[in-house]
């Protein structure tokens, strides 16, 4: 099990009715590997995250986590959603409290926790307010906060910062990275971002128009902080970007 | 500016009534034997609270009719909800059960007082079922149209957590319908006590229903009239309880407006 993949996805296919999104993609995310998938609107980015977590059932193929199905229940995964997903009923506080707490875990643990990324999130001022009183970044915030609180193996984030100021967003690349590397997670980063896909991944997905295939990998190898004017990172990123501009 | 607007808030309600009360003695002034003036009906009100009718004083008769409400509703909140959750969560349930209530639902509950009193007799169970007919209705379509307005985000996002189904309807479907079932139940209570009046109007020996009409049989329409003034009040008071219970319960919903 040591070796195994984190992540194995095999000819995975996925149609709604006529339309073919996934066309057979098979591809390896390793144990503690920090992938990012880039590609066009509608490519099927946000539809292979669904996949993975069985809140959509392939057409063929599978994907397997640690070598089973994936299950929410059995793996500790957690997802950022790119449409808000704070639950409106609960306090800041009560909603980066609620993913630990379905993962049962111990009390002491939960309140260390939670202050914790609060503290991290800035969300410290606004822990006794309801998701609606604050802005849709801040709400966001929250989202985030509950993920990292529940210290995923897998952690899942359909471009999570897209609408983020700059400064907030470098923040939070550099906190998920930390995150990542404290907690040993694997994650999958889905961005329109090609900076900021450079700036975060161990390698990077290049997705193609649908029917979707994977059209490139790309291995990173520059150590963090990674310095986004370096010549090798320019490199990278118009690379990349070359790619995706291609069709 | 504000100051004005602050002065016509306050200045405006106190208006609207004094507007009421000056049509009720116009009325009053105009055929004083059918009409009665409104010291007359506080001063009924007054004795009614003093000397008991049919046994009980006035308090009594308004503690009567509540209590009826109050147990057919408590009643019609369980059951309401529950069969609300099926209708609106399981399709099949959905399939099977929505025509019916969809056929008995247009029948106002007063319709049903007859074959109540035919199955039920003349006493407090027939009272309670006629309340309880009018309170599910509105419990039943509020819980069905909060169940199917759940914003399946949440859904997916408890999910994703590893929540099973039991802990995705108690965690997620029922708190994100809680504000619509909560106001259907708001509609439940205000129905529940005309269901009440209704009931109590055709046979009853206390309640509120019952005073207006000891009061037209008796022709004391200062009666009729305090009766009236009862109900309107006893409403409002119920109103600004459910309201407060609202802000109680849905917290997030209330501070949104
Ligand atoms: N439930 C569904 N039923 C039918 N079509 C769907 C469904 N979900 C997604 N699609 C279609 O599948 C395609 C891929 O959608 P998806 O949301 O996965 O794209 P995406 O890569 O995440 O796009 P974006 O960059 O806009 O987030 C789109 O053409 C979309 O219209
Ligand atoms: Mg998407």
């Amino acid at each position: 099990m040591g070796n195994q993949a984190k992540v194995k996805v095999r000819n995975l296919t996925k149609k709604f009715g006529d339309l073919t999104v996934l066309d057979h993609v098979s591809f390896d995310i390793e144990r503690g590997e920090f992938v990012c998938i880039v590609g066009p609107t509608g490519c099927g980015k946000t539809t292979f995250l669904n996949l993975l977590v069985k809140l959509l059932e392939p057409t063929e193929g599978n994907i397997f986590i640690d070598g089973e199905e994936a299950d929410p229940k059995k793996h500790n995964l957690s997802f950022v959603f790119q449409e808000p997903s704070a639950f409106p009923w609960l306090t800041v506080e009560q909603n980066i409290r609620f993913g630990q707490e379905t993962k049962k875990r111990p009390r002491q643990e939960i309140d260390q926790t939670t202050e914790y990324i609060l503290e991290m999130l800035g969300l410290k001022d606004f822990r006794n307010k309801y998701p609606h009183e604050l802005s849709a970044s801040t709400e966001q915030r929250i989202v985030i906060g509950r993920s990292f609180a529940m210290k995923p193996d897998l952690l899942l984030m359909d471009e999570p910062y897209g609408q983020m100021d700059l400064k907030l967003r470098y923040y939070l690349e550099d906190e998920v990275i930390r995150l990542q590397q404290a907690a040993k997670s694997t994650v999958i980063f889905i961005t329109h971002n090609i900076e900021e896909a450079v700036y975060l991944a161990d390698r990077c997905l290049i997705l193609s128009q649908k029917p979707t295939t994977v059209k490139e990998e790309v291995q990173i190898n520059m150590p963090h902080p990674r310095n986004v004017a370096s010549k090798e990172f320019i490199q990278l990123r118009e690379y990349i970007t070359e790619q995706i501009r291609w069709w | 500016m504000a100051r004005m607007k602050k002065w016509m808030d306050l200045l405006l309600p106190v208006l609207s009534v004094f507007l009421l009360l000056t049509l009720w003695i116009l009325l009053h002034v105009r055929k004083p034997d059918i009409m009665p003036a409104p010291l007359d009906v506080l001063q009924k009100l007054w004795e009614i609270t003093l000397h008991p009718i049919s046994k009980a004083t006035l308090p009594i008769h308004i503690l009567v009719s509540l209590g009826r409400v109050l147990g057919a509703f408590a009643l019609a909140s369980v059951l309401g909800v529950t069969f609300g959750v099926l209708l609106g969560w399981y399709e099949t349930f959905h399939h099977i059960a929505w025509p019916v209530f969809e056929i008995i639902r247009p029948i106002p509950p007063i319709a049903w007082i007859p074959l109540i009193i035919l199955w039920c007799g003349i006493g407090e169970t027939s009272k309670v079922v006629i309340v309880f007919i009018g309170a599910i209705v509105p419990i039943v379509l509020n819980t069905v149209a909060g169940i199917r307005q759940v914003n399946p985000m949440l859904l997916k996002a408890a999910r994703s957590m590893g929540a099973n189904d039991m802990a995705i309807m108690r965690e997620a479907v029922l708190p994100d319908s809680l504000p619509s079932i909560v106001a259907g139940m708001k509609t439940a209570l205000s129905t529940g006590w005309m269901c009440v009046l209704a009931a109590e109007m055709v046979v009853a020996r206390q309640g509120v229903g019952f005073l207006i009409i000891r009061g037209m049989d008796s022709g004391d329409s200062a009666l009729i009239l305090a009766g009236m003034v009862v109900i309107g009040v006893v409403s409002a008071l119920i109103t600004v309880a459910l309201n407060y219970l609202e802000v109680r319960l849905c917290p997030w919903k209330v501070t949104q407006k």
